[in-house]
């Protein structure tokens, strides 16, 4: 027990990226986000209407929908299935010298580190396009697109941990299967839902709402969050002033924002940590 | 926005603020020409008679700061070639200007009009004719206190060629005015870029309206024809490219309108047809109130809209026809350039976003698509039906649109080699475990 916590950390991490690396769905998933991002991106440039008007920020725009459908749903998937392993394969790793949290941590950084990986690919292609023919600030409203898509990749991994620790010993489809569900509430029916109550309420609190819900649901947090970096408060029209107004500029938004994804990738890891060393392999 | 009367008719300068050119001029006989050298001259000057007044090496006429630098009270002066400082003086209610017009016949070409409540007064000046002028109001003054750049009232025939304005209250303002011609003008950072009451039969073309409050504003008036300009960057809170208010039979051809708050504002407004216009890029493309009627839209090209309209009203009677949405994908399995069904403005998530401005956060949201989808697929919600009869299924090539400009676009070295970088990065992190993987197999 001589090595330091954090060098073991590292160490389940550097296994977990071996084997993420390795496996076929991150190279599938890494595929797949490349022809997407690179569609994106030439597309918005060529198929431009033939008026030019699809330049750097409309293609950026369709960027971060493509990265607020796909990529929740690759953390999900990727991370249960390699976080809820069969009986025996738990049974063999938790039976180590290793803090269950050390175990779970270290899995979940070298997962993120292999997605990322998976995503650069795909963000470093539709770049070579995007930077043939961009404006001056293009660059910071493209950096804060890795970034923000960097952290939407952490919150639905550590969504995912919270899953998987259930699963453990269980069937994996049936986490898989709550993994499903989590993306389409988050990607979809609380926008939905946030959307239909707000149609009912008196403007101010319905306005208050959608602006709740944009800021605690993390898919829609990074979405306005990057669009609002790409393209200022045209992004949105007047729906941009009234979110300004109510985090009081964009300092306030660009924090709460930052807050919202923080908080969404530490708060499930914590209660995934605690499922996890009370649960009974 | 009642309409602007002039105000006091200024005179002739008392001697103390009078231009040390003033001599000259009431020496000159009728019809001569004076030329003035480089110079500064200060004071005001007041031109009674028909005379040509040019500047070589572009002397600066410096206002005495009481009221209008330039008075042309005689016909057919011309004053050319000059630098006119207002000094920041006079009086909105005496219509203090750069140059102040109460004759006919009258041209002002290739002048810098700045610090002046008004640049150039037209006040009763028919034949007027104004071009090449570059005109700047009052810096760091509120529009109410500043005056327009050009301004005309009650005129029949005049002509703005090729005038740059900016930071005045209204780039050009024009009332009572008819039969003008307003060409390759360029208007931006004012209240409005063009404000226009109560004028009919004037010729708007391959002018510039940009980053104002409003591109061009107009009202009360009858058969207006625009062609060929540019509405621009309009982006403020209730900002609007092209807005007519009780304005009829007019025609708007192959205009940029784009980047705008509100691309297109109709109220009151009846019998105008919108044809080969390219609105682009606005949160809302077209805003209009149940009080217009007959208008049409046909063969424009409506491109990235937040949302394509917003109706005032229970039903309408303006017409789309054969127009290009890009949001629109319905197929044309025919061939013919047509989608094969009608295209419908305006959806329940735009219903929504009409009634509270922070559902806007959601458009283009996957919940947003999902409703267009659940709208389309289950039509149980009798949304009021405005749609394009048989929409263009490409966009249409309209050559005589301006161009969007395309400066600040280039090649990014900076961004590509960071794009390299990201490639080469996860490559490398997933071919390690591929490699490694192999060693262990």
């Amino acid at each position: 027990m001589s090595t330091p916590r954090t060098s073991l950390v590292l160490l389940v991490a550097r296994q977990e990226l071996l084997l993420a690396a390795r496996s076929r769905w991150t190279q599938i998933f890494a595929a797949v986000f490349a022809v997407l991002a690179l569609g994106v991106s030439a597309s918005g440039y060529i198929l431009s209407g033939g008026h030019g008007f699809q330049d750097f920020a409309r293609t950026s725009a369709s960027l971060v929908q493509l990265v607020t459908l796909v990529v929740p749903l690759a953390a999900l998937l990727m991370g249960v299935m390699a976080l809820a392993p069969e009986r025996g394969t738990a049974e063999l790793l938790f039976s180590q010298p290793i803090a269950r949290r050390q175990i779970l941590v270290g899995k979940l950084l070298g997962l993120l580190a292999a997605l990322a990986a998976a995503e650069a690919v795909g963000f470093g292609l539709a770049g070579l396009v995007v930077f043939q023919n961009t404006g001056e600030d293009g660059a910071v409203g493209y950096a804060l697109l890795v970034l923000g898509s960097l952290l939407l990749t952490a919150v639905f991994l550590s969504l995912a941990a919270l899953i998987a620790a259930g699963a453990v010993g269980r069937k994996r489809a049936r986490a898989l299967a709550v993994a499903l569900v989590v993306w389409f509430v988050a990607v979809l029916l609380i926008d939905l839902v946030a959307l239909g109550v707000a149609s009912l309420l008196p403007s101010t609190a319905a306005s208050r709402l959608l602006i709740l819900s944009v800021l605690l649901n993390p898919a829609s947090a990074m979405r306005t969050g990057s669009l609002l970096a790409i393209e200022g408060t045209a992004a949105f029209g007047s729906g941009s002033l009234a979110l300004l107004r109510f985090t009081r500029g964009t300092g306030g938004a660009a924090v709460l924002v930052t807050f919202s994804l923080v908080a969404w990738t530490v708060l499930p890891t914590l209660a995934a940590i605690r499922r996890l060393s009370r649960a009974d392999l | 926005m009642a309409p602007v009367l002039p105000g006091n008719l200024e005179g002739r300068p008392p001697p103390s603020e009078a231009s040390p050119l003033q001599r000259r001029i009431d020496a000159a006989e009728p019809g001569a020409v004076v030329e003035v050298e480089q110079g500064r001259y200060r004071g005001d000057l007041y031109l009674d008679r028909s005379i040509r007044l040019v500047g070589r090496g572009r002397p600066t006429l410096i206002g005495s700061g009481a009221g209008s630098v330039v008075r042309v009270r005689g016909p057919d002066v011309l004053v050319e070639g000059f630098d006119i400082d207002g000094m920041a003086g006079g009086d909105l209610a005496a219509d203090s200007s750069g140059v102040h017009v109460a004759a006919p016949g009258v041209t002002i070409r290739n002048c810098r009009i700045g610090n002046t409540l008004f640049g150039i007064y037209l006040r009763e000046s028919p034949g007027a004719r104004i071009e090449g002028n570059v005109i700047r109001g009052i810096p760091g003054r509120e529009a109410g206190e500043k005056g327009s750049g050009i301004h005309i009232w009650n005129t029949t025939g005049f002509a703005f060629v090729g005038n740059d304005i900016a930071d005045s209250r209204d780039g050009i303002y024009v009332q009572n005015a008819s039969g003008g011609l307003v060409r390759g003008n360029r208007a931006r950072r004012l209240r409005y870029g063009l404000h226009y009451m109560n004028s009919d039969d004037n010729l708007f073309e391959e002018n510039v309206f940009e980053q104002s409050a409003a591109g061009a504003v107009l009202m009360f008036s009858k058969r207006i024809q625009f062609r060929r300009n540019s509405f621009l960057h309009n982006r403020g809170f209730a900002s609007v490219g092209l807005l007519f208010k009780d304005l009829s039979d007019s025609v708007a051809e192959d205009n940029l309108i784009a980047d705008n708050a509100r691309g297109i504002f109709l109220e009151g407004s009846s019998r105008n047809l919108f044809r080969r216009n390219v609105l682009a890029q606005s949160d809302t493309a077209i805003v209009l109130y149940g009080s217009s009627s007959e208008n049409r839209f046909e063969g424009n090209a409506f491109i990235g809209n937040l949302s394509p309209l917003a109706l005032y009203a229970r039903r309408t009677d303006t017409k789309f026809d054969g127009n290009y949405w890009s949001d629109n994908d319905g197929p044309d399995l025919d061939g013919d350039g047509r989608s094969d069904r009608p295209y419908t403005l305006g959806s329940l998530f735009d219903h929504l976003r009409g009634n509270l401005s922070a559902a806007d956060l959601m458009a283009q949201s996957p919940a947003a698509l999902a409703l267009a989808a659940a709208e389309r697929a289950f039509p149980v919600l009798e949304a009021i039906q405005v749609a394009d009869a048989s929409p263009l299924a490409r966009p249409p090539s309209l050559p005589d649109v301006p161009a969007p400009s395309a400066e600040r676009r280039r090649l990014d070295p900076w961004g590509l080699a960071a794009a390299l970088i990201l490639v080469g990065g996860g490559l490398a992190v997933l071919g390690v475990g591929r490699r490694r993987g192999r060693e262990a197999a």
